[in-house]
């Protein structure tokens, strides 16, 4: 067997990409492929995690067709995807138009600032908001009835609220990690081409919808993805600040898989779960790819 | 071109009229728009720091005041008894070096195998490429949430739930950074270089090692902080995989704290604090590397 080394020159540089790739192949085949596998075989059986696991076929599908609690989760998770791809990203879209703004001073300050909120840790956040919307004692009533002399907003107990309020959670989280990416987009945007719609005469929206949308499609089908996916598997953020309350208002699916497994050892009907939201989550990323074409390479 | 727009913002009259040049736009907003901006983007500023600096302003009061109402900004008095009692009665060092240790680890690999991967698909033909990619690129769409209970399984029953190991496990593999990475070598490193290494007689790899990670340096800044700050802030793994105290990583110790009987503010502010200074100091000492790695390969792609 000849191994790399002593392969001639060509040969070599055929092979090499290969070997280069094949850690990760590793890695994914590992932690991904395996673990997905194991979730098929797991969502089959009823196992509480000890002794061998019993198989009862579709059931536990059929019991999540019919688990009031499943649908709420699922259904929850809905709102809060709507909450980025319809309000976080347009916003996002938003900041970096108004960042884009030519001679804008202290650009990068706010860049960087609005960035932060994503490089501290979930716990930190949840502990923040904690006290910014408590009933009694927290900054926000506090500061709004100093302003207005009324707040006593239940903004974590109240079942409509609480949406609200960790809609906008996700909103200061993730809006500078996304403008980042618009900014960049919007930078890239040959100015002759504005130059060229303000001499035809277009208004503001004309040039926005003619010049400016079409220039950053594929940055917009990325973001749009990114924030489907990251807002579809949402756990920390509810976990830490509501807890899945009141009732169960806050409960996401992957909130659901979590106190499947971990809360009362149900490790088939949890994997079954998990399942529903890889295939909805996978298909739908892979049809919007499909339709934005992105993730291809030439 | 924007050292000419900033003098001229500087003028006391607004009304004179930009020096008419060939080629250079009329200006798009008017002086009220501009003010306007700035009072939009200030307050949005506002918006964003205030829960922040709310809480590290809480970590200097004493207990009771933390809820005093006005809500004042600035402690008075302001005291360190916070950060005092947490370092004493919690093993607050422990849970920060089993964090940053493991995210160090879990960084180390994943930057190496990013940056081999993204230079295969940057820099070589070959049989499969095409699907390959999509397969890899496609990983990006698997919730943690499928994977999560059977990964568990997995690790406790192949006996590897040792902390050390398991903490680092869902991290190496990252599809973000070899896309992130192969965008940056296709752009910049060009490849005569390594036509030229190659005459040279360097082998592939060595190509690698001496020609293209040292080119590299700068996008493997950004994602290795990247990859830094998603394994040290990670919460729903640790949180599923550590059951002993003893092994616990910093947001576990934290949600510890918080979750107790009597929401101990005063010990979790101090460590929230202190988890957030070093991402707050290496993310602002390393921002234009990272906010231009990062929104590079997908502004290009």
């Amino acid at each position: 067997m000849t191994t790399l080394q002593d392969a001639p020159p060509r040969r070599r540089r055929q092979l090499a990409p290969y070997a280069f790739i094949a850690p990760f192949y590793v890695l994914y085949a590992l932690f991904m492929v395996v673990p997905i596998g194991a979730a098929v075989y797991l969502s089959l059986t009823e196992w509480v995690g000890l002794g061998t696991p019993e198989f009862v076929g579709l059931r536990n599908f059929a019991d999540l067709a019919g688990d009031t609690s499943f649908h709420k989760a699922l259904g929850n998770s809905l709102v809060f995807v709507f909450v980025s791809v319809l309000i976080v990203v347009p916003a996002a879209l938003l900041i970096a138009q108004a960042l884009n703004t030519r001679g804008l001073r202290a650009r990068d300050l706010f860049r960087v600032t609005f960035f932060l909120p994503m490089v501290i840790s979930p716990i930190v956040i949840a502990l923040v908001y904690t006290l910014v919307f408590d009933r009694q004692y927290g900054l926000l009533n506090s500061v709004l009835r100093a302003l207005f002399g009324a707040g006593n907003t239940d903004w974590l107990g109240d079942p409509t609220m609480v949406k609200v309020s960790i809609g906008f959670v996700l909103l200061w989280r993730w809006v500078g990690y996304l403008t980042i990416f618009f900014l960049a987009a919007l930078q890239a945007v040959p100015r002759e081409r504005y130059e060229a719609a303000e001499l035809d005469g277009a208004g503001l929206i004309r040039t926005f919808t003619a010049v400016t949308l079409p220039a950053i499609r594929p940055v917009t089908a990325f973001v749009v993805v990114t924030s489907f996916i990251g807002s579809a598997q949402l756990f920390d953020e509810v976990y830490l600040i509501t807890g899945g309350g009141p009732g169960e208002e806050t409960v996401t699916v992957a909130m659901f898989v979590y106190r499947a497994a971990f809360e009362r050892q149900q490790f088939g009907y949890a994997a079954a779960a998990g399942l529903v939201l890889f295939v909805i989550v996978f298909g739908v990323s892979q049809i919007l790819n499909r339709v934005l074409s992105i993730g291809r390479i030439s | 071109m924007s050292a000419v727009a900033t003098a001229r913002d500087r003028l006391p009259g607004a009304a004179t009229p930009p020096p008419a040049t060939g080629n250079r736009p009329r200006r798009r907003y008017s002086r009220t728009g501009r003010i306007l901006l700035y009072v939009t983007l200030s307050a949005l500023l506002l918006v964003f720091v205030a829960p922040m600096l709310w809480a590290l302003s809480g970590s200097f009061k004493p207990r009771g005041d933390l809820f005093e109402y006005p809500p004042n900004l600035i402690p008075s008095p302001a005291t360190l008894d916070n950060y005092r009692n947490l370092l004493d009665s919690q093993p607050f060092w422990s849970w920060f070096a089993i964090s940053v240790l493991t995210a160090a680890a879990a960084t180390a690999v994943a930057v190496f195998v990013c940056a081999l991967a993204g230079f295969a698909f940057a820099k070589y033909r070959f049989a499969g490429k095409r699907l390959l990619f999509s397969v890899m690129f496609s990983s990006l769409s698997v919730p943690f949430a499928v994977i999560l209970v059977p990964l568990f399984v997995l690790v406790v029953k192949s006996g590897l739930s040792n902390p050390w190991f398991a903490l680092t496990v869902p991290w190496v593999a990252p599809a973000f950074g070899i896309f992130m990475m192969q965008q940056y070598i296709i752009q910049s490193i060009p490849d005569e270089i390594l036509e030229s290494a190659r005459m040279d007689g360097a082998s592939e790899f060595g190509i690698f090692l001496r020609v293209v990670l040292p080119l590299l340096r700068p996008s493997l800044g950004a994602l290795a902080v990247w990859q830094f700050l998603q394994s040290y802030n990670s919460f729903m793994w640790p949180l599923v995989l550590i059951s002993n105290t003893e092994n616990y990583t910093l947001p576990l110790g934290l949600n510890i704290l918080f979750k107790a009987e009597a929401r101990q503010f005063d010990l979790v502010l101090p460590g929230a604090v202190l988890a957030s200074v070093p991402t707050i100091l290496v993310f602002l000492l390393l921002r234009k590397q990272l906010l231009e790695g990062l929104s590079a390969g997908a502004v290009k792609g």
